[in-house]
C-alpha cells in the first residue's frame, strides 16, 4: 500500500511536464520572447575567449551582473501598487511566460479582467482579447500589402494609357446607394413587413447583444440589396437599452436615416394577431410554403447556451402561431444546432419570397451542419452516405453513421 | 529533438541550433524535451549559459522551464538560485512560477519558504488549490498540524475543494499523535466528507483506519464490512441512519421544486398557466396517489411492442396491490393511431387516472408535482434521470436533497423477459458518513476513481470504540 502511494505521488508531482509541453504548443504564436537587457561588455567578453571550460553557473552570473544598473531603479520607482497596474503587470509576465494574452490592454478592458467571477472567465476573456489582436494586426498586415501593391500598378497604368474614355462619370457606389434606397422606400410603403422581436435583453450576456446586433446590421444589407425588399420593423426596441446602445455603435449617424420602422410597442399592438408567425426552431408546426400575406417574426437572441423554448415560450404567451423551417425535410441533417444565424434567416426568407424554392433558399444554411439534400429516395442516400465515410472517415464512425442513417430512414417512414 | 546527454560547448550548442529547422524556437523546443527526457540539469544549465553569453540575458519563459525541471528532479538550492534571480529581475512573477517554486520547496526542507510564497500568491490573486496542497502536506509532513489546519481552514473559506490527497494526508501525518483539538479537527474533515457527499477510496479509507487504531488510549478497532439491505452494521449491529427526507427537507423540496422547475424563469417554456392549473385542480381532487407513472417513457420500454401494450403491461402489474395509479401522458395518445389503440387506452382509464397534457408540454414537472404533493409515501415510474430538471434548482443543497428524494422514491423498471417490472431495492438506510460518538460507519469506494456518479459504493468501514 505504501508503494502505491509513493506511486500515486509521483504522478501528481510529473503532472509539471504536461503543464510545460503545453507551453510547447503555443510556441508558434510567439516567436520573438522578449529579451529584457542587453549588455556590450559580456558580448566582447564572450568573443576574447570562445573555448574555455565549461562554466555550468556562468549564466547566473550574467543574470545577476546584467542586473546591477536596473536593480536601482526598479526600487525607487514602485512601492505600492494599484489594483489596476498590478494586473497590468500580470498579464505582462504571463505574456512573457507564453500564454495567450493581449499585448496591449485598455484600461476598460482591465476592469472588466478584473471583474471577471472565475480564474476559466479570466482566462477566457484574455483569450478573446489575445485572438482579437492577432485578427488585427494580420488584418492591418494585409492592407498595408494590398496599399502598394495598388500604388504600384497605379503607377504602372498611368504610364501606358493616359486618355481613356468614358460615357459615365465613375460614381458607381453613390449612384447603387440611391437606387437601393428607392427601393427599401417602396417597400416601406408597400412591402411585407418583418418583424425582429427586440425583447431578449434579458436573456442574453453583453457579447451576445453584441452579436445579436451585428447580424442584425448584416441581414439589413441583405435586405437593402435585394431586388424586393422587406419593411423591416424593429418591435419592442426601448430607448437607452442595450440593443439601441450597440445599434449606434455601428451606425453612428446613419441609424437616424435608416429606411426601416423602429417602435418600442409590440408587435401585437402594431399588426392584427392573426396575420402574425412566430419563426422559431423549437416550433411543432413546420412550415410548408412561404405565404406573402402574413407577417413574420424574428427573435433577436443569441444563445450561445442553447436556451430552448425561449421564443416559443414568448409566441404561446401572445397567443400567437408559430413556425419553423423544414430542415429536417430537406436536409440531411449532420451536426450543430437548428437555430439559425439571424442574417442566415434572412438570406432564406428574402429567397423564399423572391422563388419560393426550398431548396435555394435552404443552401444558406451552413454546409458543415447537413450532408446533403433529401432530393433521392432515403436508400440511395444512406449509399452515398456510406461511399463517403468509407473514403473519409475510419471504420468506427462508419458503424455510427449506418445507424445513424437507418434511424433517420425509421424517423421518415415514421412520419 | 533529442536533448544531449552531456553538457555541451557553446560552439557545439551553435551547430545543433544551426540544424534545427526554425532557430527562432530552438531553446524553448529544447528546453520542452529536456523537461520530457527528464535530462540531467548540467545539460540544461550549459544551454542557459550558452544563451546567456550570447544575448546577455534569459528570456522568462526559458527560465520558467528551467524551474520546471529543477522542481521535477528536487533540485533545492537551484529552485532557490532561479527565484532570487527572478526576483530581483522582474517586479512580481506569475502564477505558473509560484506554482512550481512553492510545488517545489514545499518537498525539500525549505518547505517555509513555500508558506512567505503563498503569502505572496495572495497578494495578487487567489492561490490555486495545488498550491494549498502543497504547503498544507508540508506543514503536515514535519508534524505542524496547526499549521496544516489553519491553511486548510483558509482554503475552505475561499471556496476551494480540497483534493482527497489533502485530507489523506491529515489523517497519515497525524497518526499516533495526541490532542483533543488535533482529534476534533480530524473529526470535522469525516464531517466535511459526510456534508459533500464524499466517499473516499480505499487508500484514504485505511489511513483512517490506521488514524483511528492508532489513536493513544482511544481503543478504537475497525473493520471492513458489507451493510445488511436493513441498513444494520453486522459487526456492532448497529442500525445506520434513515435515508428518509426530514418532514422540513422534503417541504423545502417541494417548496423550490415548484419554484424552480416548474415556475422556473417562464412558466411557457414548460407548460401554460391555465394547463398547470386544470392539472393541480385535478391532483387536488384525486389526491393520494400511491403510484406516478410516466406514460410516455414507459410506452417506450420495449421498441418492438406497441406503445400502448407497453403501457397497459405496466399499469396492470402496478395495479395489482390496489395502487392508486396516475398516469401522465400526452394529448396525442388519445389519437387511434398504429401506436395508440383506443380500445386499450379506454380499458387502461378503468385502473387509473389519466392527465393528458399538450402535445408541446413537459411532462416530467407535472410528474415531480403530482408525486411531491401525494406526499412522502408516493413514487414514481419512470426511466429518466431527471437530469435537466435537477439543473434547474438553484443550489447544490437543493440538488442534493432532490437526488436523495430522487433515489429513493424512483422505482426504476428493468427490462425482464415477461414486461415483468422490478422495483430496484431502494436502500433504507442512508449512505453517508456517520457517527454515534463511539461508532463512526464510512462508506468507501474500492476503486480510486468513481464512475457513476449516481451509483453509491456497498462497502463500509465500521469503527467503534471498545
Amino acid at each position: 500500500m505504501q508503494s502505491a502511494n509513493v506511486l500515486l505521488k509521483k504522478i501528481v508531482r510529473s503532472s509539471v511536464l504536461p503543464f510545460a509541453a503545453q507551453h510547447g504548443m503555443k510556441k508558434d504564436l510567439f516567436p520573438l520572447s522578449r529579451t529584457l537587457s542587453l549588455s556590450l561588455c559580456l558580448k566582447q567578453d564572450n568573443s576574447s575567449s570562445p573555448s574555455e571550460k565549461l562554466d555550468l553557473d556562468g549564466w547566473k552570473k550574467v543574470m545577476k551582473s546584467g542586473l546591477q544598473e536596473e536593480v536601482s531603479e526598479t526600487v525607487s520607482e514602485s512601492k505600492e501598487l494599484s489594483a489596476l497596474a498590478a494586473a497590468r503587470e500580470l498579464l505582462e509576465m504571463w505574456r512573457l511566460a507564453g500564454r495567450s494574452v493581449p499585448e496591449k490592454i485598455s484600461e476598460e478592458q482591465l476592469k472588466t479582467f478584473l471583474e471577471c467571477p472565475s480564474k476559466s472567465a479570466k482566462k477566457k476573456y484574455l483569450r478573446y482579447l489575445h485572438l482579437r489582436e492577432l485578427y488585427k494586426k494580420n488584418d492591418k498586415r494585409k492592407m498595408d500589402e494590398k496599399r502598394e501593391r495598388r500604388l504600384e500598378s497605379q503607377e504602372q497604368a498611368s504610364k501606358t494609357d493616359e486618355n481613356k474614355r468614358n460615357s459615365f462619370i465613375c460614381l458607381w457606389a453613390n449612384c447603387m446607394d440611391r437606387a437601393y434606397s428607392w427601393r427599401v422606400a417602396q417597400s416601406m410603403i408597400f412591402g411585407q413587413p418583418l418583424i425582429f422581436d427586440m425583447s431578449y435583453e434579458k436573456d442574453m450576456s453583453i457579447r451576445e447583444v453584441a452579436n445579436t446586433v451585428r447580424q442584425i446590421v448584416l441581414s439589413e444589407g441583405c435586405n437593402r440589396r435585394s431586388v424586393d425588399p422587406f419593411h423591416i420593423h424593429f418591435c419592442n426596441l426601448k430607448d437607452d437599452s442595450l440593443y439601441h446602445k450597440e445599434f449606434i455603435k455601428h451606425y453612428r449617424e446613419a441609424w437616424g436615416k435608416l429606411l426601416i420602422t423602429v417602435t418600442d410597442q409590440c408587435y401585437t399592438d402594431v399588426f392584427p394577431k392573426d396575420k402574425l408567425i412566430y419563426l422559431t426552431a423549437d416550433s411543432p408546426k413546420v412550415m410548408k410554403t412561404f405565404d406573402h400575406d402574413k407577417i413574420y417574426i424574428v427573435g433577436s437572441m443569441v444563445d450561445r447556451s442553447i436556451k430552448t423554448g425561449v421564443s416559443l415560450a414568448r409566441a404561446k404567451r401572445l397567443g400567437l402561431e408559430t413556425a419553423a423551417l423544414p430542415l429536417e425535410k430537406y436536409l440531411l441533417w449532420n451536426a450543430g444546432a437548428k437555430n439559425l444565424t439571424l442574417d442566415q434567416m434572412m438570406q432564406i426568407l428574402l429567397t423564399l419570397k423572391d422563388t419560393g424554392d426550398w431548396k435555394k433558399a435552404l443552401e444558406f444554411v451552413p454546409k458543415r451542419k447537413y450532408y446533403g439534400f433529401v432530393s433521392k429516395p432515403v436508400h440511395q442516400l444512406q449509399k452515398t452516405l456510406n461511399l463517403i465515410n468509407t473514403l473519409k472517415l475510419g471504420k468506427r464512425q462508419e458503424e455510427v453513421q449506418k445507424q445513424f442513417a437507418k434511424n433517420y430512414s425509421k424517423k421518415l417512414t415514421q412520419k | 529533438v533529442q536533448p544531449p546527454e552531456k553538457p555541451l560547448q557553446a560552439e557545439e550548442w551553435n551547430r545543433l541550433k544551426e540544424s534545427f529547422q526554425s532557430p527562432a524556437v530552438f531553446e524553448e523546443v529544447m528546453f520542452n524535451s529536456m523537461i520530457r527526457c527528464n535530462s540531467p540539469i548540467d545539460v540544461a544549465k550549459s544551454l542557459l549559459t550558452h544563451v546567456a553569453k550570447n544575448n546577455g540575458d534569459i528570456a522568462y519563459n526559458l527560465l520558467v522551464k528551467y524551474l520546471a525541471l529543477c522542481v521535477q528532479q528536487g533540485q533545492t538550492s537551484e529552485i532557490c538560485d532561479v527565484y532570487e534571480i527572478m526576483k530581483t529581475k522582474f517586479k512580481m512573477l506569475e502564477s505558473g512560477s509560484y506554482n512550481l517554486i512553492i510545488r517545489g520547496l514545499s518537498n525539500s526542507d525549505q518547505w517555509r519558504m513555500a508558506l512567505t510564497l503563498l503569502e505572496e500568491v495572495k497578494k495578487i490573486m487567489i492561490p490555486s488549490r495545488t498550491n494549498y496542497e502543497c504547503c498544507i502536506k508540508a506543514a503536515s509532513r514535519h508534524q505542524e498540524m496547526n499549521l496544516a489546519f489553519e491553511l486548510y481552514h483558509e482554503m475552505l473559506t475561499k471556496d476551494l475543494v480540497p483534493t482527497l490527497d489533502v485530507l489523506q494526508a491529515f489523517f497519515d501525518f497525524s497518526r499516533g499523535m495526541k490532542g483533543a483539538e488535533l482529534q476534533k479537527e480530524l473529526f470535522g474533515i469525516l464531517l466535511y466528507l459526510r456534508d459533500n457527499q464524499i466517499y473516499p477510496h480505499k487508500m484514504f479509507m485505511r489511513s483512517i483506519k490506521l488514524w483511528f487504531e492508532s489513536i493513544p488510549g482511544g481503543n478504537w478497532r475497525g473493520q471492513l464490512t458489507n451493510i445488511k439491505d436493513s441498513g444494520q452494521c453486522p459487526v456492532c449491529n448497529h442500525q445506520l441512519e434513515d435515508s428518509d427526507l426530514t418532514e422540513e427537507e422534503y417541504n423545502n423540496l417541494r417548496e423550490r421544486i415548484i419554484r424552480d422547475v416548474i415556475h422556473g424563469t417562464d412558466m411557457f417554456r414548460k407548460t401554460s398557466p391555465q394547463e398547470f392549473e386544470a392539472f393541480q385542480t385535478f391532483v387536488e381532487n384525486r389526491l393520494p396517489f400511491d403510484i406516478v407513472i410516466d406514460g410516455l417513457n414507459v410506452s417506450h420500454i420495449k421498441p418492438r411492442k406497441m406503445q400502448c401494450e407497453n403501457l397497459f403491461d405496466a399499469v396492470n402489474y402496478l395495479a395489482k396491490d390496489n395502487a392508486r395509479l396516475l398516469v401522465l401522458g400526452r394529448k396525442h395518445m388519445l389519437i387511434n393511431s398504429s401506436n395508440w389503440k383506443r380500445e386499450i387506452m379506454k380499458e387502461m382509464q378503468n385502473k387509473a387516472d389519466f392527465f393528458f397534457a399538450e402535445n408541446i408540454s413537459e411532462d416530467d414537472a407535472f410528474l415531480l408535482y403530482a408525486t411531491l404533493r401525494s406526499g412522502k409515501h408516493c413514487k414514481f415510474v419512470t426511466r429518466d434521470f431527471l437530469r435537466d430538471h435537477k439543473a434547474c434548482l438553484s443550489d447544490s443543497l437543493t440538488r442534493h436533497l432532490f437526488r436523495k428524494w430522487q433515489l429513493i422514491y424512483c422505482v426504476k423498471s428493468k427490462k425482464m423477459f415477461l414486461s415483468v417490472f422490478i422495483q430496484q431495492p431502494a436502500f433504507r438506510y442512508d449512505c453517508v458518513v456517520q457517527t454515534t460518538g463511539d461508532t463512526w460507519h464510512i462508506p468507501y469506494k474500492d476503486t480510486f476513481e468513481e464512475k457513476y456518479s449516481y451509483r453509491v459504493p456497498r462497502k463500509w468501514l465500521c469503527i467503534q470504540q471498545k
